[in-house]
């Protein structure tokens, strides 16, 4: 067509016509297409439909359910099992994020062998088994296969496989394995299984440093969950629950605690120990039988002695362990990584001693019989690695995604190990650190692409199914045991069954019904546990402090990236490109000091740290923080990565330079008592190395200025009753401007707060009060309109973990940008959490503040506050646009079209809430790398150059509920048939939406229920926001003892 | 403009030439036998001769036992040739499917092939298992037909079939079948008259704005015109997210 549309002829003013023209000028429409039918069409697939297979997710351990949302069998997002009894149909962060395994670019493509030149050479599967075979022959014996956990099924085959083969070890790897606390629960029961914790309904949770709600807890979204719905301010019971955060970093369960006491790293047993005392002394709760066992251990801890050793004061300490004692169900959880010293199983057995004087045992407690099933323990990797070392092994065959060259201490000599095995035989489905050292890669099929199981807990049997046909030629890694067996005879594969890895999960599933257990997800049942007594063992448990390597000034906290976890999600890049829920920066490293020992050091934000430990050094930019102890030093595990094109820095020149630092270099492979992995183990010489970097940061101070964002209000104040101190007098809503609003509004002042309308304090006259004018959301739509679509978000059950973020960059195709975009501010993400630390400063600063920390040591007002676009019924950005791309849509949406949109950003200068997002490139259609664009969501536009984008409140799900409502003969979708990709992932239920013109929605509700703490984000500029925000309720300053 | 009364005059002006243009090539055919009665070579040249016998009985013509057949009919034969014809618009497909054949003369309804258009945003192309489904049972003298052949082929390869596409929105318009389709909306109002084409086209259709502004199918104006003439919704994101 000649003619000229609006974009192409900017784009030739622009450019010139000449290379307008060079560059391929077309339109869509223009475009040659087919029509590309299936020749047999499976009868569930309409094309244009969503189908959804229920699977496990297979990030971590804790073994959450999911259900892969497939178009035209391909999965393009992956939600919670809302039958899942652990999730209950929410995902974390890394849960959303796992389905870019499968579309990642730079997966392997097929088998490779290492050729007699060194590199990598494409093999077949039949050359490639078959050779493996041939050495696995040749070995005798001397195999060792080393992986992460796997389900029953597959384990159970390799087991099978290696004793057809002719034996060798197996090690189950697991870098944030929960050795000690297996140890310490078989001390102090006499079973040696990892206890399940249940948060449900607890009015006392302590946390010795676990940061159960954070990405690396036990089992993050279920805790979170069990958390705050204990903790629902609308309930009785829920005013009166507390939780208590013990550690010396203000993390993610830190920010949402009641009290928060830093304790010196390493003390926590000391501290659960003179706890339990006080408790034990008020009312003694323990198991008849148990009360002698248990004074003895008690007898050396008063709250004084321990104050001494642990830096928590007698009171609190004696406080605490009235609580407890007054607690109708308390429970208390052992330490996570970062507090896994070398006295770990001790640290954690008195966290359980806690728990039995508690009473926590059997109600929020449950001991799982010891399994048979093998699990991960640091001592059989040592182990291997000395039997690597004397030539002991010929082939290491290395599954499941396990990197120990780069999760495993350079002092362990691992890499150096790996070099005298024979034949190294990774079966990575991703290129790593470990792979990259192999003779083969048979690759494995992603979880998406896998037959599977998964026995997370007694009672929970899930399974995994195949989602896609594999996208390349890559094998499932029980396929792959079996057709080595094969190669090596019939001697051989007689004893392993017939057939495909797929019929031995059926086989192990044969019991059941697979066709029901595929539908709901796996079996779902009570389970049982056992029912211990205390263990005489306990007496033998040595109660002291650990000793910590080295003379440096700084403990070494290595903390678990929330996101990233142990490394493996630094691959994808919607985890690295989520800012990390406390300190907001992404795809980089950083290390965490207090701003007392920055200034020692003299150094700010930015400035590099020199951080040397016995073991090594590194270099990392230091992020100074009110929230850590003085004596620490955190650096998250996860980066550091050299292979990777998300994972590592791809410079220039083709080579890759590591992501940020790994942690794990500087730390030596020290055990606790019982041969586990001991991470906190080495003290930090810290000096400033003289240079900056700057950090890709999206958050620059938690400072909010007294503005209405990231509120707070005092659980007295909210048990009074009454209206929200935020709301608007009804009274004053018509007066003029500058009359600051008066009367009952202004005088419940909540905690601490500036009252709305007093800004800028009392007495100062400069600044004119804002009014804030009340007015009725519902009216912001068209009266002939059934809807008023809206969003209640309650900032007291935010944990920060940013789940949210992740679901709504994949629901709605946001581009990724990478670390340079992000340090110019052209993050794309439609929904952000701020963070805010107390009411912050109220005047304004002029100048450029630069990094700002308002965090205090035991202080824990945080306010996470999702923030995303308002839906504003007097949007500012709709009169400026000149072309009519944002509008008011008759349901009271804040319309954006793309295809209207000329660029002029002038919608976003105009933004108060900054939460419009501009092209700067052609993000995916440009720098997204085969097959990565096949995830793509088909239901929304991918944007182009120029064009401006924002949360839509998922306008894809809205138009697909209502036109479902239509064909089932409904005028308008039933309440909560319509969710948000935010909402539905949400752990906690913080995200509350629907239509506000049905009175008895649940997104109504919720704000009706929490109107004595209900605002609206920058109310005061009239904007008229379709989002309700319930403020965070502070419980600290209330008595604990009962 | 209401383009019905020209267009079913080109149509069957167009109609019309295809034909003679097809009896002028098959008459050439047969005649080349000197004197002899007029002998078919196919089902096809049968129907075609037993037609021009019935017009002027005094033709002499022979059909052998082997092209006795009814099947495939006359109308199978003059749509396979006119769907074939690269000089009448639209693009040639890769098998010379007729929608006259099927959903005019044998009025198969249209959601009996395109499956799911009543649930999906999809209209959605049959699969070759459904064409198959009908086809398979047809008596093999239909194998004259070069589509069915081609339709077997890709069958017994299991190969799909590549379908010149034709209506075509951009990525930024979330056109719904399920909707309209729910709503009565007759396939034609969009699509022309589909089942007069053996060869599908896109028919021109033009709405004047009342400002005298024309807006052509498929431009967004000729989608709010009807929009509007049938108080449906106007919102932009009814189709644009």
């Amino acid at each position: 067509m000649s003619e000229i549309d609006r974009r192409e002829f900017l784009k030739i003013v622009g450019v010139g016509a000449g290379a307008a023209a060079a560059a391929g000028c077309y339109r869509y429409s223009e475009l040659p297409e087919k029509l590309i039918p299936y020749v047999i069409q499976d009868e569930e697939i309409i094309p244009g439909l969503p189908v959804i297979y229920a699977s496990t997710c297979q990030e971590c351990s804790a073994g959450c359910g999911v259900h892969v949302r497939t178009r035209e069998s391909r999965p393009i997002k992956l939600e919670g099992n809302p039958q899942h009894p652990i999730n209950r149909g929410s995902l974390c962060a890394r849960g959303q994020a796992g389905i870019g395994r499968t579309y990642h670019p730079d997966r392997y493509v097929g088998p490779l062998q290492r050729g007699s030149d060194g590199a990598f050479a494409k093999t077949t599967w039949d050359d490639a088994q078959h050779t493996v075979a041939a050495r696995i022959a040749a070995a005798q014996g001397k195999v060792a296969v080393l992986g992460a956990p796997t389900g029953p099924a597959l384990s159970r085959l390799i087991d099978a496989w290696l004793a057809a083969v002719g034996g060798g070890s197996r090690v189950v790897y697991e870098p944030f394995a929960r050795e000690a606390l297996r140890e310490a629960t078989s001390a102090v029961f006499g079973v040696a299984s990892e206890p399940i914790f249940d948060l449900e309904g607890c009015d006392l949770v302590i946390d010795f440093g676990a940061d159960s709600v954070g990405g690396s807890g036990r089992s993050p979204v279920e805790h979170a969950r069990q958390l705050m719905a204990a903790r629902d301010v609308a309930k009785e019971e829920g005013r009166a629950s507390r939780l208590v955060y013990v550690g010396p970093r203000l993390d993610e369960t830190a920010s949402v605690a009641d009290e928060w006491l830093p304790a010196k790293p390493g003390s926590e047993g000391v501290l659960a120990l003179a706890v339990a005392r006080v408790a034990f002394e008020t009312r003694s709760k323990g198991a008849p039988g148990s009360e002698a066992s248990l004074q003895g251990v008690l007898a050396g801890f008063s709250p004084e002695s321990a104050a001494e050793r642990t830096g928590v004061s007698a009171d609190a300490i004696r406080r605490l362990g009235r609580a407890v004692a007054a607690a109708k169900k308390a429970v208390a959880l052992p330490p996570g990584v970062a507090l896994t010293s070398r006295r770990a199983v001790a640290t954690n057995a008195a966290v359980l001693v806690l728990d039995v004087v508690a009473g926590a045992v059997g109600t929020s407690l449950h001991i799982p019989p010891a399994t048979e099933t093998r699990v991960a323990s640091f001592r059989d990797a040592v182990k291997l690695i000395d039997a690597m070392k004397s030539g002991d092994v010929k082939v290491l065959l290395v599954h499941g995604g396990a990197n120990p060259v780069h999760t495993l201490p350079p002092d362990s000599g691992f890499t150096a190990a790996l070099e005298k095995v024979g034949t190294v035989v990774s079966f990575a489905s991703l290129p790593d650190e470990t792979s990259e050292r192999a003779h083969f890669v048979l690759p494995d099929h992603t979880p998406l692409e896998s037959w599977g199981d998964a026995a997370p807990r007694p009672g929970v049997r899930s399974l995994v199914q195949p989602t896609i046909r594999p996208l390349f030629d890559t094998q499932a890694l029980g396929d792959s045991l079996l057709g080595i067996a094969r190669a090596m005879g019939d001697g051989v594969a007689g004893s392993l069954p017939a057939g495909s890895f797929r019929g031995v999960v059926e086989s192990a599933w044969s019991g059941t019904s697979l066709r029901a257990a595929l539908e709901r997800g796996g079996e779902f049942g009570e389970g049982s546990y056992a029912s211990p007594s205390l263990s005489a063992s306990l007496a033998r448990i040595e109660w002291r402090e650990p000793q910590l390597e080295g003379e440096g000034e700084f403990v070494l906290l290595p903390v678990p990236s929330p996101l990233l976890g142990d490394g493996s999600g630094a691959h994808l890049p919607w985890l690295q490109e989520t800012p990390d829920p406390i300190t907001k920066i992404t795809w980089q490293s950083w290390a965490e000091i207090s701003e007392r020992a920055a200034a020692s050091l003299g150094v700010r934000p930015g400035d590099v740290l020199k951080v040397e430990t016995p073991f090594g050094s590194l270099e990392v930019p230091v992020w100074p923080r009110g929230g850590i102890r003085d004596d620490v030093i955190a650096v998250a595990i996860g980066q550091g990565h050299t292979v990777g094109r998300y994972a590592a820095v791809q410079t220039p020149d083709g080579s890759s330079a590591p992501r940020g630092v790994n942690v794990i270099s500087v730390l030596p492979s020290l055990t606790d008592e019982a041969g586990g992995r001991a991470w906190l183990a080495a003290k930090a010489r810290v000096r400033a190395a003289g240079r900056f970097e700057r950090l890709p940061f999206t958050q620059e101070t938690d400072d909010k200025r007294g503005r209405m964002l990231g509120e707070a209000i005092s659980l007295v104040a909210l048990a009074e009753g009454g209206p929200s101190p935020w709301a608007p007098n009804q009274a004053a809503a018509v007066v003029d401007h500058g009359t600051p609003i008066t009367g009952a509004a202004a005088a419940a002042t909540p905690l601490g707060e500036v009252a709305p309308g007093e800004h800028a304090g009392e007495g100062d006259k400069h600044h004119e009060p804002e009014i804030l004018r009340a007015y009725d959301a519902v009216a912001d739509s068209l009266p002939t309109d059934p809807f008023r679509w809206g969003m209640t978000i309650d900032v007291d059950r935010c944990t920060g973990c940013s789940a949210c973020v992740v679901a709504c960059s994949i629901e709605n195709n946001v581009p990724i940008v990478g670390e340079t975009q992000v340090k110019r501010a052209r993050i794309m993400s439609w929904l952000r959490i701020e963070r805010y630390v107390g009411t912050g400063e109220p005047t304004l600063q002029p100048a450029r503040p630069g990094p700002q920390n308002h965090e205090e040591l035991g202080k824990t007002d945080v306010r996470n506050s999702p923030m995303l676009c308002q839906h504003c019924g007097a949007a500012p950005c709709e009169p400026v646009c000149p072309v009519l791309a944002t509008y008011h849509s008759p349901s009271g949406l804040n319309g954006m079209i793309y295809n209207r949109c000329i660029g002029t950003r002038y919608c976003s200068n105009n933004c108060p809430y900054k939460v419009r997002r501009f092209n700067w490139y052609d993000y995916q259609i440009e720098t997204w790398p085969q097959p990565q664009p096949l995830m793509l969501n088909p239901d929304v536009t991918v944007r182009a150059q120029g064009v401006m984008e924002k949360c839509t409140f998922c306008i894809q799900r809205i138009q697909a509920g209502r036109l479902l409502a239509k064909t089932e003969g409904n005028a308008t979708p039933a309440d909560g048939a319509v969710k948000t990709a935010c909402q539905q992932t949400c752990p906690t239920g913080a995200i509350h939406f629907g239509n506000l013109k049905d009175e008895k929605s649940e997104v109504r509700e919720a704000a009706a229920q929490g109107a004595g703490r209900a605002y609206h984000a920058l109310h005061d500029l009239n904007t008229r926001p379709a989002i309700t925000y319930l403020a965070r309720v502070r419980r600290e300053g209330e008595d604990h003892s009962a | 403009m209401k383009p019905s009364p020209l267009h079913a005059l080109v149509a069957a002006l167009g109609a019309l030439g295809v034909f003679s243009l097809w009896t002028g090539l098959g008459a050439s055919r047969v005649e080349a036998a000197d004197d002899g009665p007029l002998v078919a070579h196919s089902v096809c040249e049968a129907h075609e001769l037993e037609a021009r016998k019935a017009a002027d009985p005094s033709l002499q013509i022979e059909i052998p036992q082997e092209f006795a057949s009814p099947w495939p009919s006359r109308a199978a034969c003059l749509s396979h040739t006119a769907a074939e014809d690269a000089s009448t618009p639209g693009p040639v497909q890769p098998i010379p499917f007729s929608h006259k054949h099927h959903a005019g003369l044998f009025q198969i309804d249209c959601q009996y092939c395109h499956t799911g258009t009543d649930r999906s945003r999809a209209a959605g192309v049959p699969s070759v298992q459904l064409c198959m489904g009908c086809h398979s049972q047809f008596p093999p003298t239909y194998d004259e037909l070069a589509g069915i052949r081609t339709l077997k082929q890709h069958w017994e390869e299991k190969k799909t079939i590549e379908w010149e596409q034709i209506y075509r929105l951009p990525e930024y318009v979330k056109f719904q079948h399920r909707a309209h389709v729910q709503r009565g909306v007759a396939c034609q109002t969009c699509h022309g008259p589909i089942e007069e084409m053996d060869k599908v086209y896109m028919t021109s259709d033009t709405v004047w704005w009342p400002w005298l502004l024309p807006a052509h199918k498929p431009e967004m104006g000729w989608c709010i015109d009807c929009h509007r003439r049938n108080g449906a919704t106007q919102d932009c994101q009814a189709c644009h997210y």
